[in-house]
C-alpha cells in the first residue's frame, strides 16, 4: 500500500527525456531487455530446452541489451560483435578470480619495501592493465589511455544495468 | 602585487567589450580566441596555468619545434618584471602596435606564469584543449622550471598528465579509491570492482532466468515508469532522496543477503566492503561523472 502511494507520488515524467544519460540508458535497456525476455518465454514453451541453455540465452539477451543501450562507447561495439559472432559461448568471463588478485597485491606490498619503487611500479601497473584489458570488452585492442577512458563509462553502465535488473527481479518476486 | 593569470584574462575579456582596436592586435582570430579564453574561465578555474593556444602570426613561429623551444626557453629568463612593468605592458595592449606587442604580451605572460608555477602550481598540457577547440596544429605544453624541454619528454609529460587526469575521474566513480594512492593500487580497486559488478550481473541474470516464466505483461510498463521516476532530470540532491525513499520500500535487506550469500563463497576478505558498495550504488547515482562520460565520444 505504502509502495503504491510512493509510486504514485514519484510518477514524474521529464519533459526532456533524453537529457539525463542515466534515464536514457535505463529506458533503452528496459526497452531492449523486456521484449527479448518475453520472446524467450514464448519460445521456451515450444522448445524443450534444459535449464542451462535457457540460462545462457537469458544471459545472452541481457548482454545484448546492455551493449545496445550504450551505443556511444567503443566497448559496446566490441561487445556487440562478440555477442553476434558467438552466441553460445560464455561471454563475460572473468579471467582471474578476485582472490588471486588479492594475493598478488599483498605480495606486491611486501616487495615494495625492498625494491626500487619506480621499477616495480611500472611492472605492476602493466600487470594490472593487462587484467583490465581482459575484463573490458575490446580491451585487447586499446592502449592505456583508451582503456582508462572506456572503463569509466563501462563501470557506470554496469551499475545502471544492475539497478535495472534488480528492480525487474524484485518486481517479479514480490 | 601580482596579477594572476585569471585576473588578467578577465581583464582582457573586458577589453574585448570595450576596445575593438584590441582585436586588431590579435587579428581576425581574436574574437574566436577570446571566446576560447572565456570558455576556459567558465569551465576550468583551476587550470589557470594552462598555456593558451595562440594563433601564430608571422614568420617567427615556423615549426612545432620552434614553438615549443621558444616557450620553454622563457623559463630560463629571470623574472624581471615588477607590477609596474606589467601594468605598462597591459596598458600597451590598447595601442594597435601589431605583432611585436603581441609577442611581448606573450612573453610577459609566460614569465608571470613561470613565477606562479614556481610557487608550486601544476601546469596542464594543452593537448586536451586542442582537441576541445579542434585546432590541432601544435601541442603546447608548459615546461616547469628546471625540467627537460626537449620534444620527447614534453610529449611524455603531456601523456602522463592525461593519464593522471583520467585516473582522477575514475577515482570519483569507483568507491573506495580515495584511501588508496598510486596507480597500481587504484587499478587493483578498479579491477576488483568491475569483476564484482560483472559477477552480480551474472547472478541477477541467473535469477531472472529462474523467475522468467512468471513475467507478466504489465510488469514492463511498471518498470519503465519507475525508472523514469528514478532517473528524471531532477537536481542531484532531490533525486538521491527520492531514490532512497523508493528503495526503502522494497525488501532491500532481504535481497541483499540473498545476493551475497553467493558472493561470500568466492570472496573471503572483501565481502563486507562489497556489501556496502552495492548499498552505495542504490544510494548514489553519480550524475556528474555519468554525464561526463556520456558527453564524450
Amino acid at each position: 500500500m505504502e509502495r503504491q502511494i510512493i509510486n504514485k507520488r514519484k510518477r514524474v515524467f521529464s519533459l526532456q527525456p533524453n537529457k539525463n544519460p542515466n534515464a536514457l540508458f535505463a529506458r533503452r535497456y528496459v526497452s531492449h531487455l523486456v521484449p527479448a525476455l518475453k520472446k524467450i518465454n514464448m519460445n521456451k514453451s515450444s522448445l524443450k530446452t534444459n535449464h542451462q541453455s535457457f540460462e545462457k540465452t537469458v544471459k545472452h539477451e541481457v548482454d545484448m541489451a546492455f551493449a545496445l543501450s550504450a551505443q556511444e562507447f567503443a566497448w559496446s561495439r566490441f561487445l556487440q560483435q562478440k555477442l553476434l559472432s558467438s552466441p553460445h559461448d560464455d561471454l563475460i568471463s572473468t579471467s582471474s578470480s578476485p582472490s588471486e588478485i588479492l594475493e598478488r597485491s599483498s605480495k606486491k606490498q611486501v616487495g615494495e619495501k625492498y625494491q626500487d619503487r619506480d621499477e616495480e611500479e611500472g611492472g605492476e601497473i602493466k600487470k594490472r592493465l593487462k587484467e583490465l584489458q581482459k575484463l573490458l570488452p575490446g580491451g585487447e585492442e586499446m592502449n592505456m589511455e583508451e582503456i582508462l577512458s572506456e572503463i569509466g563509462s563501462y563501470i557506470v553502465c554496469l551499475e545502471l544495468q544492475m539497478i535495472v535488473l534488480k528492480s525487474i527481479v524484485q518486481d517479479n518476486t514480490s | 602585487m601580482d596579477l594572476s593569470v585569471l585576473d588578467r584574462l578577465k581583464w582582457l575579456q573586458q577589453q574585448q567589450m570595450v576596445s575593438p582596436e584590441f582585436l586588431q592586435i590579435l587579428g581576425s582570430d581574436g574574437r574566436e580566441e577570446l571566446k576560447r579564453v572565456e570558455s576556459y574561465l567558465g569551465n576550468n578555474n583551476d587550470e589557470l596555468q594552462s598555456f593558451r593556444h595562440f594563433p601564430e602570426f608571422g614568420p617567427d613561429y615556423d615549426a612545432t619545434d620552434g614553438c615549443i623551444s621558444r616557450t620553454s626557453s622563457f623559463q630560463m629568463e629571470p623574472v624581471k618584471n615588477n607590477g609596474h612593468n606589467r601594468a605598462i605592458a597591459l596598458h600597451n595592449k590598447r595601442k594597435p602596435e601589431g605583432k611585436t606587442e603581441k609577442r611581448e604580451k606573450k612573453k610577459i605572460k609566460a614569465e608571470d606564469e613561470t613565477e606562479s608555477s614556481m610557487k608550486g602550481k601544476t601546469n596542464m598540457s594543452n593537448t586536451e584543449t586542442s582537441s576541445e577547440i579542434q585546432k590541432p596544429d601544435y601541442i603546447h605544453v608548459r615546461a616547469r622550471r628546471g625540467e627537460a624541454t626537449d620534444r620527447h619528454s614534453l610529449a611524455e609529460r603531456a601523456r602522463r598528465e592525461k593519464i593522471s587526469k583520467k585516473m582522477k575521474c575514475l577515482q570519483d566513480i569507483v568507491p573506495g579509491c580515495n584511501k588508496v594512492t598510486g596507480k597500481a593500487g587504484m587499478l587493483d580497486e578498479i579491477i576488483n570492482y568491475v569483476q564484482s559488478l560483472q559477477q552480480q550481473v551474472e547472478f541477477l541474470s541467473m535469477k531472472l532466468s529462474v523467475i522468467n516464466p512468471e513475467l507478466e505483461c504489465h510488469i514492463d510498463d511498471l518498470s519503465a515508469k519507475q525508472f523514469q521516476a528514478y532517473f528524471t532530470g531532477l537536481p542531484e540532491a532531490d533525486s538521491k532522496q527520492s531514490i532512497m525513499a523508493d528503495f526503502r520500500s522494497f525488501p532491500l535487506h532481504q535481497q541483499g543477503s540473498i545476493d551475497y550469500s553467493v558472493m561470500n563463497g568466492t570472496k573471503d576478505q572483501t565481502s563486507s566492503s562489497w556489501e556496502t558498495h552495492s548499498q552505495c550504488l542504490y544510494n548514489s547515482l553519480r550524475t556528474d561523472s555519468v554525464s561526463n562520460f556520456f558527453s564524450l565520444k
